[in-house]
């Protein structure tokens, strides 16, 4: 008999992963704006305010630098807080406690003091919520180090990784891709709603995934395009152009040996990514393959542009990464000579 | 075969919902109790589930208007 | 008439051009999101946050400011920016993401930029403070006696940026007026779950400048202290803090389903709608009926037309996402 199958959202695989390490250590807590008696605007706290209480699941003030800066005095107290920041966007009124105090933490310390809070952020856009509501900063945080920062591309990921995060002894930035999270109010991109098993279970942070295997290229991408690059792998399919595709789902540290291993073999690469490109994902990928690897064709990367996420459509769509785009910079890498 | 109905007083007004996301496929084993899918009306979601045990087949799809008393998919 | 008369009979019409303005805004927002509210969807995509019940604290304010004024606002804007002069064809199309909207389509509804009248607006919290504080400065350096107000929530009010500015402007002697509209509510938390104090307006005197509440979300009350505060800043006698309650009508956002607001609040809600009670005292006090009523048809026409050219305007090219990134 087959195993049941029990799909969820990746909202409700981050709420699930959070209770089950809430119930196994009393050192973990969750805390942030509207995560508590909301169930958080993205759904990936609901039910936990009703298992746990309100001094484990605490609705804070609009005051970012205050209580992530609290977070990480919390794990530098043993504790295990698990903190929002709503939108990454955000970032600016409390980048300190971050990428001075919770990345520098370990090292200032030689190892003494760790800092394993989880940072879970909300990151994005394609529905219009325009320039300081859509990023998605990637390369912002991965740049820092001590940082760890992953993004799951689906719901078995989510629950996997999340549960991972909490258990790391390091600081971890969980971005969660606002167009998979499974809100049905941001139209939700269904390949993202997966098969979760019920109890807990770990994916190892920092390793990326072969979604799809294949002998011509390989195309990497992280959280919303890896679902674009699996559209665009069907479609090249068809004709007979078989794309390898994989999941990063890590931004810091980045899976580099399962990259080469790819491209070692297919010789062509091609990354996708939706943050800014200059020195972003695409950039550094694109280093990381040269340096080792000697390509049949130039390598390409699909970004977004240098520009403030526009409000209008018929902009912001112009300039996301699309599976169309894709299959023409494939088209374009495999019909060099 | 049973018929997943929405129940009559799932939601309060005579509004109209509409699947947002399937968490079955068609062709499926789902056990009763099994949550289905979700529907939101307005701004509220609201969970459908399995009033039997069997082969899910879908009705409607996402985004298309229902009301409460629709029959959404058959349990064989 | 005498003056006093005539800002009122202007707050009046100016409360239900802004009313009007939300309700047709409000029904575009909705149009394409039914049955399923995707946030995607329809003729305007992404969040909306609208003002409607919070009028009186913009029409209160902005009756005492001149075009050379400098406004910054929030990520619920409009009221303010109607009540500060922001053209509202402009400030339509830009919401409807237009070419001809105040940034060719580029900002949308909480980025909205009307050099014409110094307003602007942004959607992080407390981050206009700092900006209508250097736009105090920069009237005071240049010998005008031009002010600076920043329009915030009480929410903004537990974010570093407002103790920051407020201390800045103090130090200074700015002439800047920081205007807390206090609708109780930070998304689903509730004002007194996440402030320290009963009243934000205490705590100007933690900046040693003077702090006003002003209840009821009256305007002809908040007309007076806001012309108090506004006139202490041009004759340089620096900030104040004024905090005045008013009333969130809608949800935060369009979409919101305000599970976590009490239903008695809900129930209650329509009577507390600061437009239909001014009227009445307006009525109550000897203007006539029909001066209202002809007040009301010009304001529901002005938006009429708002719309309109704002729904005629040319969608915005995938080329001209790429310009304006720098000047």
């Amino acid at each position: 008999m087959t195993a049941k199958k029990r799909k969820i959202t990746i909202a409700k695989a981050m709420a699930e992963a959070i209770a089950h390490e809430m119930r196994a250590d009393p050192g973990v807590l969750v805390m942030g704006e509207d995560i508590a008696a909301l169930g958080g605007v993205f759904g990936n706290t609901r039910g936990l305010l009703d298992e746990f209480g309100s001094e484990r699941v605490r609705d804070t003030p609009i005051s970012e630098t205050a209580f992530i800066g609290a977070a990480v005095g919390m794990a530098a107290a043993g504790m295990k807080p698990v903190v929002e920041l709503m939108f990454v966007d955000f970032f600016g009124v409390c980048m300190d406690a971050i990428y001075n105090l919770a990345a520098k933490q370990s090292y200032f310390s030689g190892g003494n003091v760790t800092c394993p809070m989880v940072l879970m952020t909300s990151v994005g856009g394609g529905y219009g919520d325009a320039g300081q509501h859509s990023q998605t900063l990637f390369a912002t945080f991965g740049h820092l180090p001590g940082l760890k920062v992953v993004i799951p591309s689906n719901a078995y990921d989510a629950k996997g990784m999340m549960i991972a995060a909490i258990r790391d002894p390091n600081p971890v930035v969980f971005m969660f891709h606002k167009a998979l999270q499974g809100m049905g109010w941001l139209g939700t991109v269904q390949s993202s709603v997966v098969d979760v098993p019920d109890e807990a279970f770990e994916i190892e942070l920092g390793k990326a995934a072969v979604v799809r295997a294949g002998r011509d290229i390989t195309i990497a991408g992280l959280g919303h395009t890896v679902h674009l690059a699996m559209d665009a792998a069907r479609e090249l399919a068809k004709a007979g152009v078989e794309a390898e595709v994989i999941d990063l789902r890590s931004v810091a540290p980045i899976d580099r040996a399962t990259i080469l291993a790819s491209v070692s073999r297919t010789r062509a690469f091609l990354s996708v990514d939706d943050d800014y490109m200059s020195y972003g994902v695409g950039a550094e990928l694109v280093a990381t393959v040269a340096e080792a690897v000697a390509l049949k064709a130039r390598p390409q990367r699909i970004s977004y542009p240098d520009i403030p996420v526009p409000f209008a459509p018929e902009m912001e769509h112009a300039v996301l990464p699309s599976a169309d785009k894709i299959i023409a910079a494939v088209q374009s890498i495999l019909g060099e000579k | 075969m049973s018929n997943v109905i929405i129940p009559a007083n799932l939601w309060e007004e005579d509004l109209e919902g509409a699947v947002s996301i399937w968490f079955f496929e068609e062709g499926d084993n789902v056990s009763e109790g099994d949550t289905l899918c979700e529907i939101m009306v307005e701004k509220s979601t609201f969970e459908v589930e399995a009033p039997a045990a069997g082969v899910l087949r879908i009705l409607v799809q996402v985004e298309v208007p229902v009301k409460k008393g629709d029959a959404i998919a058959h349990i064989g | 008439m005498s003056q006093e008369n005539s800002q009122r009979l202007w707050m009046f019409k100016t409360m239900v051009v802004s009313r009007e303005f939300e309700l047709a805004i409000k029904a575009a927002y909705l149009e394409g999101k039914q049955p399923v509210f995707n946030m995607a969807k329809g003729p305007i995509p992404g969040e909306m946050h609208l003002s409607n019940g919070q009028e009186p604290c913009a029409v209160g304010v902005c009756a005492h400011l001149r075009p050379t004024d400098a406004v910054t606002s929030t990520h619920r804007p409009h009221h303010v920016a109607i009540a500060k002069g922001v053209d509202i064809g402009r400030m339509a199309a830009e919401i409807f993401g237009r070419q001809e909207g105040l940034s060719g389509g580029r900002g949308g509804h909480m980025h909205l930029f009307d050099a014409a009248v110094n307003f602007c607006c942004s959607g992080i919290i407390a981050q206009g403070m700092g900006p209508a504080v250097g736009a105090a400065m920069a009237a005071r350096l240049a010998g005008r006696d031009d002010v600076a107000v920043s329009f915030i929530g009480e929410g903004a009010a537990n974010q570093g940026a407002f103790h920051e500015a407020l201390n800045l402007a103090a130090v200074w002697k700015a002439p800047v007026v920081f205007v807390i509209e206090d609708n109780a509510w930070g998304i689903s938390v509730a004002k007194r779950a996440s402030t320290a104090v009963s009243d934000n307006s205490a705590r100007a005197a933690s900046y040693g400048i003077p702090g006003v509440h002003i209840p009821g979300n009256d305007p002809d009350l908040i007309w007076e202290e806001a012309g108090k505060a506004i006139d202490r800043a041009r004759k340089g006698g620096g900030p104040t803090l004024v905090e005045i309650e008013t009333v969130r009508l809608e949800g935060h956002f369009m979409g919101d389903a305000e599970g976590y607001r009490p239903a008695e609040e809900m129930a209650g809600l329509a009577q507390r709608d600061a437009i239909l009670i001014y009227r009445a005292r307006l009525e109550k006090e000897g203007v006539a009926q029909d001066v209202l009523d002809d007040l009301e048809h010009q304001a529901r026409q002005e938006v009429t037309a708002a719309i309109a050219f704002a729904r005629a305007g040319k969608a915005p090219t995938a080329a001209q996402a790429l310009e304006k990134v720098f000047a």
